[in-house]
């Protein structure tokens, strides 16, 4: 079982084991699911079944079913997986991928060996760009690997396919083209709108959140989302003005997704920041 | 002992099946369960035991499973096998099992142990019918029936009754050492003793994950130490309580807000962790801040629930999060247990209860071709009104083909209480005769003693026979004036 955030290597790791142990005949011994399509317990009792009793090709000696997203998969599907598991383990072997292993039922976490997939660190992340960006030929500056390590977060897939983007409006990679990309502010950015509306700047501080959204094209709920990072780390907020502050981002982004209107709900949050400022 | 296939062309086998115990005396731990399991079997040597049928339960990779197989080996007894990944409707448990049951193998003396595996999750929708089945087979049984499951009052009480119990508990670290280091000595690897303790601690009382986080762990090595026991996911339950402890007594949301993406617990699932443990840890006035912060969070996953937008869920983590810790006005002092959240416990408690409540319901439900939801909260009640006459009350239980623990909340009385017993018994007989219907029209077939009105009433429709029998039989029945609401409102 691999359980772990999106872009950390479950799927990665499953197809790579699959094709060193069957070569060639890889796609015929490899069997992959999303769960999240097929949940219920037919698919179990169907799909996976079927596969699991069929015998292996080009005298592999078993097959690999590989079910994605395996925590979407409800409890009565689950339950009867496990047998299926012990069964045909001459046969077939299941690697299983979740986000969170909480939600796969512990009988079946009792017949895996439970691999727990981290956010990739900084280094690993630094070393694959900078991999990458050599085989690609590309001139890629050490603040855009940075940029790069901000947006993706860890999630390894979103760091290659945010390359990737960038690659193909030049070989010169620079920051504002990853942040672009992403849709992300500059931290930076960001710390200050929040430092100025504390500061009781309020008509300064909306321009600025103005010409970020029409500007840079950035969505409202991307400007919450980046709030919500930046004022964790800052220093300058005690804890409980942070929570204060994160419950009403919190309100407003949830607004954004009932479908309100970014400006309105946007200039509101900034209101509210240069009251809590008390200045 | 070893089942493996070939030698060199078979997979490396897995360790859990290569070392499943084939005999009761290999099978580690649950001695006196596995010793009364033994007796059991061994019974059926001179004649039928009071119960054909035993319930294994217990938790996951205790050796339920192997113990089955284990005492069919040593009796030398052939095995059927129905589990969970098999459709398991009523037609085909009768099929699969039903003759198997009833029928004594041909030297006239050796038996068939029949295992049905996951008991407890025999789907209401696509195994329809399913429990039922098991309860008749078991009933009319000649042949050893094995039930296993992990959670025993997932079972429906009915079940239960017609099956012995057996439990199994989790198997105690220290034999799950001497398992894992027979395990290494067979495959030829050298492993230190602490890496086999941490392994065993780890597993929680679970000997298959045990075994397997041992198999992964030795992949490629000919020697195991302790670092190379890595971390795995069942050290969760040691997580969170750190976790807690890190909450309820620091300080210092950023990193607490660390600790939480490092922890594998969804939001939603955590904050019941909280909940169960704010009052515990914070005096009044802090724990109703507390709270406060909990119910704004809550609304957070209340909004991800309904609109699946899980980008709110960051919110949920850091008012839940944060808020608990900022509400702490002083120092604690003194040690917390922190515990797990009670209120899946107490549904477990009382699962059996709404179990019988929901099977009554859906019974209803089909006799009266209407939702579950309307059975209970209307028809329920017109129900147990016309049943206050005993002789309808049999006739219906008959007619319904309910159960002792349905037919006890019908009467809402206790189902050791003589009317119960006495209607139950009655229309058990009367169920013999005429056998149960699904058509709402039965009641118009009744002809007894109703009321004297209640007959002459009967035109073509069923609330009208509700009318006449409810009113006749509603006089005499506390609170008449709902009875009458509620009929009127049919």
């Amino acid at each position: 079982m691999f359980s772990g955030p999106a872009g950390t290597g479950k799927t990665a790791s499953s197809i790579a084991l699959a094709r060193e142990l069957f070569g060639d005949t890889w796609r015929n011994n490899f069997m992959e699911l999303n769960a999240s399509d097929e949940r219920g317990i037919d698919i179990v009792r169907n799909n996976i079944k079927n596969f699991a009793r069929m015998s292996s090709v080009g005298g592999a000696q078993f097959k690999i079913i590989f079910l994605d997203e395996a925590d979407a998969l409800t409890p009565d599907a689950q339950a009867a997986l496990r047998r299926t598991m012990e069964r045909y383990s001459q046969t077939c072997r299941f690697i299983l991928s979740c986000n969170y292993s909480s939600r796969i039922i512990v009988p079946i976490q009792s017949r895996c060996a439970v691999y727990r997939f981290r956010p990739l660190g900084e280094d690993s992340m630094m070393q694959r760009i900078l991999e990458i960006s050599r085989a690609e030929e590309l001139d890629i500056s050490e603040d855009a690997v940075k940029a790069m390590i901000f947006v993706s977060q860890g999630d390894m897939r979103k760091a290659v396919n945010t390359l990737q983007s960038a690659a193909v409006m030049g070989k010169k990679i620079i920051p504002d083209a990853i942040y672009e990309i992403t849709a992300t502010a500059r931290p930076e950015e960001i710390r200050e709108l929040i430092n100025l509306a504390l500061d009781g700047e309020l008509l300064k501080s909306i321009d600025r959140l103005t010409s970020m959204l029409v500007e840079k094209g950035l969505s409202g709920e991307d400007i919450t989302a980046q709030m919500h990072r930046e004022i964790l780390g800052m220093e300058n907020l005690t804890d409980k003005k942070k929570v204060e502050l994160l419950d009403h981002i919190g309100e407003i982004e949830f607004r954004l997704t009932e479908g309100a209107n970014e400006r309105i709900q946007l200039d509101a949050l900034i209101a509210h920041l240069v009251l809590s400022g008390g200045k | 002992m070893m089942k493996a296939g070939p030698e060199n062309t078979a997979a490396p086998a897995e360790w859990t099946e290569k070392y499943r115990p084939s005999s009761v005396d290999d099978i580690i731990g649950n001695g006196k369960a596995v010793g009364e399991f033994t007796a059991w079997a061994k019974s059926w040597n001179s004649g039928m035991p009071e119960s054909a049928a035993v319930i294994l339960h217990g938790p996951a990779g205790v050796g339920k499973t192997s113990a089955a197989h284990a005492v069919a080996n040593d009796m030398g007894w052939e095995v059927i096998e129905l589990n969970a990944s098999d459709q398991r409707t009523a037609a085909i448990i009768q099929r699969v099992v039903g003759s198997a049951s009833r029928t004594v193998g041909l030297s006239g003396s050796e038996h068939r142990m029949i295992i049905l595996d996951e008991a407890d999750n025999i789907h209401g929708n696509y195994d329809r019918g399913g429990v039922q089945a098991i309860i008749g087979i078991i009933k009319t049984a000649l042949q050893p029936m094995v039930l296993i499951a992990n959670e025993y009052y997932d079972m429906s009480k009915t079940l239960r009754g017609v099956c012995t119990e057996i439990k199994f508990n989790k198997i105690q670290s220290r034999s799950i050492m001497p398992a894992l280091r027979s395990i290494c000595d067979a495959e030829g690897i050298h492993a230190e003793g602490l890496a086999l303790d941490t392994i065993a601690e780890g597993a929680n009382g679970d000997l298959r994950s045990a075994i397997n986080d041992l198999q992964a762990v030795a992949m490629g090595r000919s020697h195991i130490t302790p670092d190379d026991v890595i971390i795995s996911g069942r050290d969760r339950r040691e997580s969170i309580f750190d976790v807690l402890a890190h909450l309820f007594r620091r300080s210092g949301l950023n990193d607490a807000m660390h600790r939480i993406y490092d922890l594998d617990e969804r939001p939603d699932e955590l904050i019941n962790w909280i909940v169960e443990n704010l009052p515990e840890s914070y005096d009044n006035e802090d724990s109703a801040h507390g709270f406060n912060y909990l119910s704004r969070a809550d609304v957070f996953l209340g909004r991800v629930r309904r609109r699946q937008s899980y980008s709110l869920w960051r919110y949920a983590s850091s008012v839940m999060v944060g808020g608990t810790m900022v509400s702490r006005s002083h120092k604690y002092k003194g040690f917390v247990r922190y515990r797990r959240p009670s209120f899946f416990m107490r549904l477990g408690r009382t699962r059996s209860v709404r179990g019988i409540r929901d099977s009554l319901t859906a019974r209803i439900g089909d006799c009266f071709h209407v939702s579950r939801r309307y059975a209970r909260s209307d028809l329920m009640y017109i129900l147990r009104m016309i049943c206050s006459d005993a002789s309808v009350a049999v006739y219906v239980v008959a007619r319904m083909g309910l159960g002792l623990d349905e037919t006890a909340m019908l009467l809402d009385m206790k189902k050791t209480s003589k009317k119960v017993k006495t209607v139950f018994a009655d229309a058990s007989e009367l169920a013999e005769r005429i056998g149960p219907v699904v058509s709402p029209d039965f009641l118009y077939d009744f002809n007894g003693s109703v009321t004297d009105g209640g007959g002459d009433e009967i035109s073509g429709r069923t609330p009208d026979v509700l009318d006449g029998g409810g009113n006749g039989n509603g006089a005499d029945d506390p609170g008449p004036d709902r009875s009458q609401q509620t009929l009127f409102d049919f």
